[in-house]
């Protein structure tokens, strides 16, 4: 497995100002994550695992300290350089599955290549070959309320994958589906991060996801509780 | 990108919303045509109207003519500049013509007045407003006789009717008085007051030897067209033809007749503001439907930008979105308005029963029956205008949609 440094973060803060109250959510964390990790980022509600992710995935941007991706300073690149950077780096795979709802699964699978202006035929054999893998090549057609929500956290995996990030960053991924489909989205994941190499970072208190990751990454009021590491 | 499929798609999802501010679009075409094609309709029957009382769209005149008219001032050679003018593109008529004032008495009752010097042979209904609405008789023959086409109100005020004699007097190119005895032909009644109770036809070359023109004399020369739009071209055309033999001008109907051309940019421009009310109105609607629809997409926009779509690409987005928007309310009101603007255009309303016997504004006559008419660059105006405001009236929501926070949006329920 590839041991290569994907994301750090360096004394990374982010603070939320509430009224007159601030609410420091993440406090001064450093950590490492490499390339073909398969980790998790656990703790009690208001932990800071979301706004971890988000900055990661340049969707928040920290109040001190920086986060750097593939060796990049996020904080250095303009907003449609972030823009571009999400795009071709990082897979997002949402709690609430967040397809977009005028699209059919194909499409949202489809949706990151097309922004990327991946030639139309290329596109649809990547698309069509990640929704197989997904199990959802018979439901390509179907628009998300046409699907479960455990289809629609399929569809949101191939839409995460099909563009091959640098990371995919799954925020609660099993939190809105039930055992029988975490369960087979937890397997799909572990595949695709066994046999492409995927790094996956989780968010989650679900134990089934904290059992599957190798590495789980606890947190307490924005610090770093614990890093165990499994392999 | 899927640009225009995801735009239509999201405007399906609420057929109603986006129905009733297509309707609001379609509106708009249908006041806009009907704004604009009354306009187009009255102005033109003004002005035609305007000059088939003498002028002409076009009038070629010695110089000076225009700002002192006089029948000291007149043409040396109408026959030759009439048979030129006849001779352009869109001319549909020229004829010479002698216009001016005179005194007209008959028995003991006499009443000031214009005479309008016209050749029969030449004259017919189309560019004649008077020969278009004889009452009584008939135009005289010709154009060297002694007959005489009279106002209704004329008529009765010096209590003459086909048959009977009126002298006619006038001052000659020289200053000198001269009469002449008429024989009365016909009379007419257009429903313009000044006119029916003012004008008189007189025949061409009766008037030029009473006024010592020479056979070719005229004050002017009235050319017509079938598009008031290529009048200035006629004009030009036509000034470029002259014979340097005299001085002479060739004016539009909007120095001819400068009253009527304020009267018509003064009612172009009310018409022109009411339309801009209309369309901001519009406009406002479609903005607020396209706001609505991003406030409560915030997510959806986030979810966009946060799997990399550019924020200039999801504004680009919303603004498609208006685009389609306008093109439905396009359709509608194509729809909406044909059926209107083809039985207004044929038909029309008449509102004969509420303006009274004198259809006359401001010196020209009106015709009562209300009419559309809407010239090409009218339309596609009317279809520009449209698609402007639609698309401007999306910039703002379009501009809220790339500034969404996709990691506060995201988690909005």
């Amino acid at each position: 497995m590839n041991e290569e440094q994907i994301v750090r973060l360096a004394g990374v803060s982010r603070v939320y100002r509430q009224g007159n109250v601030e609410v420091r959510a993440v406090d001064r964390l450093d950590l490492d994550i490499r390339a073909g990790e398969f980790s998790a980022l656990c703790g009690p509600s208001g932990s800071g695992k979301t706004t971890i992710l988000n900055m990661i995935g340049a969707l928040d941007a920290p109040t001190e300290g920086a986060v750097y991706l593939e060796g990049r300073n996020l904080a250095e690149l303009s907003r449609g350089a972030l823009s571009r950077f999400r795009r071709d780096r990082v897979g997002f795979v949402f709690q609430s599955y967040n397809l977009i709802p005028v699209l059919t699964a194909y499409e949202n699978a489809e949706f990151v290549l097309a922004l990327q202006n991946v030639p139309l035929a290329e596109r649809k054999e990547r698309v069509m070959a990640v929704l197989r893998e997904v199990g959802m090549a018979d439901y390509a057609d179907r628009r998300p309320d046409e699907l479960s929500g455990g289809q629609q956290q399929r569809v949101a995996i191939a839409r995460a994958v099909v563009s091959e990030p640098a990371i995919v960053l799954a925020d609660e991924p099993t939190a809105n589906v039930d055992s029988e489909a975490a369960a087979t989205i937890l397997d799909l994941m572990e595949q695709l991060n066994r046999d492409k190499g995927v790094t996956f970072l989780f968010s989650t208190h679900d134990q089934r996801v904290m059992d599957r990751a190798r590495r789980l990454i606890r947190l307490r009021d924005g610090r770093l509780a614990a890093d165990e590491g499994r392999k | 990108m899927r640009l225009n499929t995801m735009a239509w798609r999201s405007l399906s999802r609420n057929r109603r919303r986006t129905l009733i501010t297509s309707l609001s679009v379609a509106l708009g075409i249908f006041l806009a045509v009907t704004l604009t094609g009354s306009g187009d309709y009255s102005y033109t029957n003004m002005i035609n109207t305007s000059t088939i009382m003498g002028l002409g769209h076009v009038s070629v005149a010695e110089e000076g003519y225009n700002d002192r008219p006089s029948l000291s001032r007149w043409l040396r050679d109408a026959g030759g500049l009439r048979d030129t003018a006849a001779g352009l593109p869109r001319v549909t008529g020229a004829y010479p013509r002698i216009m001016g004032q005179a005194m007209f008495a008959a028995g003991a009752k006499s009443a000031g007045g214009m005479f309008m010097g016209i050749d029969p042979a030449l004259e017919g209904t189309e560019h004649n407003f008077f020969l278009r609405s004889v009452v009584a008789g008939s135009l005289f023959a010709e154009a060297d006789g002694r007959g005489a086409l009279i106002g209704a109100e004329m008529a009765k005020k010096l209590n003459l009717r086909p048959g009977r004699k009126m002298v006619i007097t006038v001052t000659d190119k020289d200053g000198e008085l001269a009469s002449e005895l008429l024989r009365i032909s016909g009379v007419f009644r257009t429903g313009d007051h000044a006119a029916d109770s003012g004008i008189v036809l007189v025949p061409l070359n009766r008037l030029r030897q009473t006024l010592g023109y020479g056979p070719g004399g005229a004050t002017l020369l009235a050319v017509y067209t079938d598009d008031l739009r290529r009048v200035a071209d006629i004009r030009a055309t036509l000034a470029g033809k002259l014979s340097s033999g005299q001085e002479m001008e060739v004016l539009t109907w909007r120095e001819t007749q400068a009253d009527l051309a304020g009267l018509i940019a003064v009612d172009r421009l009310f018409n022109y503001l009411m339309q801009l009310l209309v369309g901001l109105v519009i406009a406002a609607g479609i903005m607020n439907t396209m706001l609505m629809s991003v406030l409560e997409r915030g997510r959806e926009f986030g979810i966009m930008l946060a799997v990399g779509m550019a924020p200039s690409q999801v504004a680009r987005l919303v603004l498609v979105e208006s685009l389609w928007l306008g093109c439905l309310g396009v359709v509608l009101g194509i729809v909406l308005t044909a059926p209107w603007f083809y039985y207004m255009s044929r038909t029309g309303i008449d509102l004969s029963g509420l303006v009274g016997e004198d259809y006359s504004a401001g010196g020209v006559l009106v015709d009562p029956v209300l009419k559309l008419r809407l010239f090409r660059e009218s339309a596609l105006a009317i279809l520009a205008s449209v698609f402007l405001l639609t698309l401007a009236a999306g910039i703002y929501p379009a501009i809220r949609a790339g500034r969404v926070l996709p990691a506060q949006s995201i988690k909005e329920k």
